[in-house]
């Protein structure tokens, strides 16, 4: 199928350029790693929509604020027919962003979402939608910015990370796995222990810009554990393991081929671009030298928060 | 897909990537963000498969590059080669290409 065809009535018609009719006036900055993120052409019940979702990471701008006062990605919010987009029964089915990539920009469809990001030289962005308020519209702006913050991670050095991130309050842990490998079963099991869980979906690894090891950040993106307002936070990276459930227990160490490997995997929306994967490739590289990394070998009843403390930094 | 022979030239298809790590391979098959690690033998088979040379002339490299038998090491590339084709790490180079690849 070519691009936009799962989701989009008229594939051919998708915008060529940063343009449109926005939903109103209203502006806000989301303040997550990589940000700050800014997002104009809101509608008021939009902007009241992601306030709730994000709380303490959101700051709505005055109608008065410079325009030019803020750094960061701007992203223009704008109307898009619902007649555009196909109607789709999602019940058991695993989402996924269609993409089309090229030199200068990223196209992107999915439910009710048609976006782009374009690189002239800095990078900015274009989101198109129907939805004007409630779940829905929180949903289309956070598949956005999942995607709008990985490639925004790379640039700076760092990576989104699909993965479990766990802490102890000093050092962070990645565990590492496609989906049903268990990373949620060994948040819980984390958590259950006294650990604290930043997110069982997805986290970023930085390398701070003063030097030094990399991070475990915290993000607002969790499946069932994590807290999605948490108040940002790094955590220097103790270890990163990728999961696999059986009934033997075990702890090998990983190659650091394997782990760039298990890393690569775990990359997700920017390992598929051609056009921006070496610098990704690059911060795989470098973050799988400079941490432990190994593969751990788990079942319910194994006490993994203290396999994972007994992991020497 | 067709029989890979001593005379069938392969490439990487645009979409693999690969990198070595401490003697290892990891090779990235873009399209379907499938990551595969491949040990130094198939690193530099990888390296090999330019689109210009025959299967043949990465035999007589690679037995001299490990002092093997000749014999050995050509049934383990072509074999090597059937399955890093049916997983899309290498592609048949169509004939004419290839002619014009080489020189």
């Amino acid at each position: 199928m070519s691009f936009g065809g799962e989701f989009l009535c008229h594939p051919d018609l998708f915008p060529g350029r940063r343009s449109g009719e926005p939903w109103g006036e209203r502006r806000l900055v989301l303040d997550v790693p990589g940000g700050p993120y800014r997002f104009s052409g809101l509608a008021e019940t939009q902007v009241e929509a992601l306030r709730l979702r994000f709380g303490r990471l959101c700051r709505v701008l005055a109608a008065a604020a410079p325009k030019t006062a803020e750094a960061g990605v701007h992203t223009a919010v704008f109307r898009a027919p619902g007649a555009d987009f196909r109607d789709l029964d999602t019940r058991g089915w695993e989402y996924t962003l269609d993409q089309d990539h090229a030199a200068s920009f990223v196209r992107i469809a999915g439910l009710r979402l048609m976006a782009r990001l374009d690189w002239a030289p800095d990078l900015t962005g274009g989101l198109w939608t129907p939805e004007v308020a409630g779940e829905m519209w929180v949903s289309v702006l956070e598949n956005y910015l999942r995607l709008l913050v990985a490639y925004r991670l790379v640039a700076e050095g760092g990576v989104l990370l699909h993965s479990a991130g766990v802490s102890d309050g000093h050092w962070g842990w990645l565990l590492l796995g496609p989906s049903g490998a268990g990373k949620t079963t060994a948040s819980r099991l984390c958590l259950a222990a006294g650990a604290e869980i930043l997110s069982d979906d997805l986290n970023a690894a930085r390398f701070p810009d003063g030097g030094g090891g990399p991070v475990v950040a915290r993000l607002p993106f969790t499946g069932d554990l994590g807290e999605r307002q948490g108040e940002p936070g790094a955590w220097p990276l103790r270890a990163v393991l990728r999961l696999r459930q059986g009934t033997a227990e075990s702890l090998v160490p990983l190659s650091p081929a394997a782990a760039f490997a298990a890393l690569v995997a775990a990359a997700p929306y920017v390992n598929r671009d051609v056009w921006r994967r070496e610098p990704l490739l690059a911060a795989l590289e470098r973050l799988a030298h400079a941490v432990p990394a190994w593969e751990l070998t788990f079942s319910l009843g194994t006490d993994l928060w203290s396999i994972l403390a007994k992991i020497p930094p | 897909m067709s029989e890979i022979t001593l005379s069938t030239v392969l490439r990487r298809p645009s979409d693999v990537r690969y990198r070595r790590i401490d003697g290892e391979a990891v090779v990235l098959r873009q399209s379907t963000a499938e990551v595969l690690v491949l040990n130094g033998v198939g690193a530099t088979v990888l390296d090999l498969a330019d689109g210009k040379r025959p299967v043949d002339a990465w035999i007589d490299a690679l037995a001299q590059e490990y002092g093997a038998d000749r014999e050995t090491v050509a049934r383990d590339v072509l074999e090597f080669a059937g399955e890093a084709s049916e997983a899309g790490l290498l592609e048949p180079v169509p004939a004419t290409s290839a002619e014009k690849a080489g020189g």
